[in-house]
Parts: C-alpha cells; sequence; structure tokens
C-alpha cells in the first residue's frame, strides 16, 4: 500500500499552495511599499489608535504618501479619527480601493465594512460558540487580506494599528517578515509599564522586529487656563525603560482634551491645533521615524 | 490529508465538495483508475478551521475576488458596500476535470439528507396538514424529502410548508 509521502498531492486541493499563493499575492503587494510600521502598546486605551492617526496625517503633511491598516479587527477605530467614517468601499480590478482622508492617507479598516455602530464584527458559523473558537484565526486571514487585497498604491509608510497587547504582534510578523519597525506606545502608570514591558521583549528579544521607539502618551494635563502642566501618573518613568531596553525614546505627548475632540469630529489634531505642544511632539515622533529609516538606507 | 484507493493502489483525485445545512461540508473524493467514489463529511468545526483560513477544498481559483473571507464571512457587513460584486461562497464546487463518468447520482442527495437530520433549521415553518403528509412517507427518504422541500421553499422563497408548496417541490425533484 502506498504511505503518504508516495501520493504526489491532496487529490487537487492543494492546501498548502494555497496557503503559499496568499502570502506571495501579499508580498507582491507591498513591494511598492517603502515601510512597514506597527504600532502597538501592552495595555488597551493608551492612545495607539490616536497617535497612529496622527502620526499617518503628520507623515502626510511632510510630503510622504501614507497609508494606515486598522490591524484592530474587532474594535476599529481608525476610520472614524481619521475622517473616512462611512467612506464606500470599492472594488477595484486589483483589489479594494482604500478610503482616502482629507490629507490623503489611505486607510482601510472592518469599519469600512460594518453597517452601522451598533454591528459587533461577528464571524458566520454555525453557532456563535464557533465563532469565537475561531476568532483569532478569523481575524488573521482579514489582517492579511487587508494587507494583500487594498489597493494601497506606492506608499512611504504603511503605518499598522494593532489592537492591545502582545499576542497580535507574532501574528503581523508571520504576515509580514519585512516588517521596518514598531513604534511602541505607553502612559506613565506603573501598570502600563510593566505591561509595555512585555511588548518590548517580544518585539525585540523574541521577534527580532527593530523597536522605532518608545512613546510616552498621556504625560501631563496642561492646564488651559494658565497653561502649566501637572504630572498625570507620577509613577512610571519611561524614558529609563527606554534606556534599559536600549530602544530610543522618541516623546512624550501631552494630555491635550482637544486631541479626543479632533478624533470624534474626524478631523486631524495634528493639522488642527498645529503649534500645540502635543502636536509638536507628534510632529517630532514623525521625524524620527523618518530619520530612523534614512539612517537605515 | 490525502486520499488512497485501496482497491486500486492509486491516489484518489478531489471530485467535488457541498456545504449542506448543518454547517458540516462533504467532500468527494473519486479514484481515476476504477470510479470508485468516497465521501469525507466534515463536523462543522473542522469546516470552520477551513473557513478561517480561507482555503478551499478542491482548490481555488487564481482569479479569486479581493477579501474574499471578509466579504464571504462576515456577519452583518454594509448594505450596498458588498451587493455590487458580493460573490456568496460557493455551496458546491466541482473539479473541472472530472466532470464526466464515475458520479453516484445519490451520494450528493444522500449526503444533503445526512445533514438535514441533525439541523432544524428555524426558518420554515411546517404547517400540520404538511407535517403528517411528511410522516407517511417511508421514513428512509423522509429526511431527503424534507431537505428537498426545505431547499425548494427557501429557493422560492416561501417561509410556510403547506401541501401546495410540497407539490410543487415534487415536481420540482421527481417525489
Ligand atoms: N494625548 C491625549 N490627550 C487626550 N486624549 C487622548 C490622548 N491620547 C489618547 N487620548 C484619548 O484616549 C482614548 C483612547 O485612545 P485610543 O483609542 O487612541 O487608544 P488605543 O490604545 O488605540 O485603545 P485600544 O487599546 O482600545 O485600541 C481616546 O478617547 C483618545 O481620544
Ligand atoms: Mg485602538
Ligand atoms: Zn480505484
Amino acid at each position: 500500500m502506498k504511505t503518504y509521502n508516495d501520493l504526489p498531492n491532496d487529490g487537487g486541493s492543494d492546501i498548502a499552495g494555497q496557503v503559499t499563493r496568499q502570502l506571495s499575492r501579499l508580498e507582491e503587494r507591498l513591494k511598492s511599499v517603502r515601510h512597514t510600521v506597527a504600532i502597538m502598546s501592552g495595555k488597551g486605551g493608551v492612545g495607539k489608535s490616536s497617535i497612529t492617526a496622527n502620526l499617518a496625517s503628520t507623515l502626510a503633511m511632510r510630503g510622504n504618501s501614507v497609508g494606515v491598516l486598522d490591524a484592530d479587527i474587532n474594535g476599529p477605530s481608525i476610520a472614524k479619527m481619521i475622517g473616512v467614517r462611512g467612506a464606500k468601499v470599492d472594488y477595484g480590478a486589483n483589489g479594494v480601493k482604500p478610503a482616502v482622508s482629507p490629507l490623503g492617507v489611505r486607510v482601510m479598516s472592518m469599519d469600512l465594512f460594518l453597517k452601522d455602530d451598533e454591528t459587533p464584527v461577528l464571524w458566520e458559523a454555525q453557532t456563535q460558540k464557533d465563532a469565537f473558537t475561531w476568532r483569532g484565526t478569523m481575524e488573521i486571514s482579514a489582517l492579511r487580506e487587508f494587507l494583500s487585497d487594498t489597493e494601497w498604491g506606492v506608499l512611504d509608510y504603511l503605518l499598522i494599528d494593532l489592537p492591545p497587547g502582545t499576542d497580535r504582534l507574532p501574528n503581523l510578523v508571520d504576515l509580514l517578515p519585512s516588517l521596518g519597525g514598531t513604534v511602541v506606545i505607553t502612559i506613565p502608570s506603573g501598570i502600563s509599564q510593566l505591561v509595555v514591558k512585555k511588548s518590548l521583549t517580544m518585539a525585540k528579544k523574541l521577534l527580532n522586529t527593530p523597536v522605532i521607539g518608545l512613546v510616552e502618551n498621556m504625560t501631563a494635563y496642561v492646564c488651559a487656563d494658565c497653561g502649566r502642566a501637572e504630572d498625570m501618573f507620577p509613577s512610571g518613568n519611561t524614558e529609563e525603560m527606554a534606556r534599559q531596553f536600549e530602544v530610543p525614546f522618541l516623546g512624550k505627548i501631552p494630555f491635550d482634551p482637544r486631541l479626543s475632540m479632533a478624533a470624534d469630529n474626524g478631523n486631524a489634531f495634528v493639522e488642527e491645533y498645529a503649534g500645540t505642544p502635543a502636536s509638536r511632539s507628534i510632529t517630532k515622533i514623525a521625524q524620527k521615524t523618518e530619520s530612523f529609516f534614512n539612517r537605515k538606507i | 490529508m490525502k486520499f488512497l484507493c485501496l482497491e486500486c493502489n492509486t491516489a484518489m483525485k478531489f471530485k467535488e465538495s457541498k456545504t449542506p445545512e448543518g454547517g458540516s461540508l462533504t467532500a468527494i473524493f473519486e479514484c481515476p483508475d476504477c470510479f470508485g467514489e468516497i465521501a469525507m463529511h466534515m463536523n462543522p468545526w473542522e469546516t470552520q478551521m477551513l473557513k478561517s483560513l480561507d482555503v478551499q477544498l478542491g482548490g481555488k481559483s487564481e482569479t479569486a475576488p479581493p477579501m474574499q473571507m471578509v466579504r464571504s464571512f462576515l456577519s452583518d457587513h454594509k448594505e450596498g458596500t458588498l451587493s455590487s460584486s458580493h460573490t456568496p461562497q460557493p455551496t458546491s464546487s466541482t473539479a473541472s476535470e472530472s466532470e464526466e463518468g464515475g458520479k453516484c447520482p445519490f451520494t450528493s442527495v444522500v449526503a444533503d439528507a445526512f445533514q438535514a437530520q441533525e439541523s432544524e433549521p428555524a426558518d420554515l415553518v411546517w404547517t400540520e396538514e404538511a407535517k403528517d403528509r411528511l410522516n407517511r412517507i417511508p421514513s428512509f427518504v423522509q429526511s431527503m424529502a424534507k431537505a428537498g422541500i426545505e431547499e425548494f421553499a427557501r429557493e422560492k422563497g416561501i417561509a410556510k410548508i403547506t401541501g401546495e408548496v410540497m407539490d410543487a417541490a415534487r415536481g420540482n425533484f421527481g417525489m
């Protein structure tokens, strides 16, 4: 009797080949993207999406062609923050056309596929229990499709807004071995800093992906009346942590309620409030990101 | 997974797949020498695994539409966004090179019936009269008939199965 290895293939399904072709389609697509940057954190709610949106707008204002991939498949928020919510997705011959923000940032997000605000991301499955079991795999497939089936065109930067936690980065690196680097966001609270260390270890030591640097968000509250800066979380020391992990420190972004307001209205904070401390800080982070890549070439 | 025809010691070839009700998947493989066939039934869990990897039994055409996975399996997507070129997952795919010969006409029906027994789709209502009539059909074909009638009703957009619907369905599949 013939054994497994005696048989030439799996009878016509070629499952292995299908997976290989998926990945080469992705590789082909990303040939026109110069730099891919993942924005990550340990804890949720520290400002990844806000910073991704504003970093993208800043890079675009500085003359780069920029794309943003919302890799938070379950909790997409980039589309709203960057002002393309409700845009219609068009299917071109070569893929799906991304939504384009007023500053020219090309955006792909699950949000563009959902019916309305209340609609959660649910995958078709026989039972919701099944859907839950397979959710992770579905999300990775969706992420792969977003990367490979979006008509990104020629991009200088593709920013990827990751969901909270450390577990998505390995998946992304599987799909995108050429990932240019990660920007790691934390807030100066002890707990956030504890968790972000795990992210740094994951990125740097386990996956060997370049860390562009560490950003401290919501550093201080600037009083709107007197302009005095007050620390919001006194406990952590992000700069010290950057030194400890031997990664660049990219800057501190103060807490500014207008950042949140601009995002709610779909406006680019960095454009609307150019010159504010938060905006200047984001511009510096954009510059440091550019020089991270330019130095390498 | 590979399949071997023990009789001929030949690798079996994928012939077609079906996705009957109940979330399961049936793949039919055929021996190119003796045309013997086997059906592999995958349970909903195994089927979901294939879905989530976005691979298809029997291979996938090179010209798969963009974002096929997201478009096919996102439960509740935006109206209009996807409809223009929305291509639902095919419920049946056939390997092109083995179109002719050797196909058991019953395999697929049996496979459907097999599934119909374990799933009770909630979207269709049977009137008492229709239920009675169904019960009078010999038990070994009952589930097959039930599946056939329900499929017919769904195709026609009928929500309630009555005697008339059964008559019409009968004309449709020669019962
Ligand atoms: N520097 C800041 N000043 C004021 N508000 C901010 C600042 N950074 C973020 N926010 C606000 O904090 C909230 C959380 O931010 P955001 O959604 O960007 O975080 P996230 O890390 O992407 O969250 P998640 O982990 O859920 O994806 C938002 O309402 C945002 O507007
Ligand atoms: Mg976010
Ligand atoms: Zn045989």
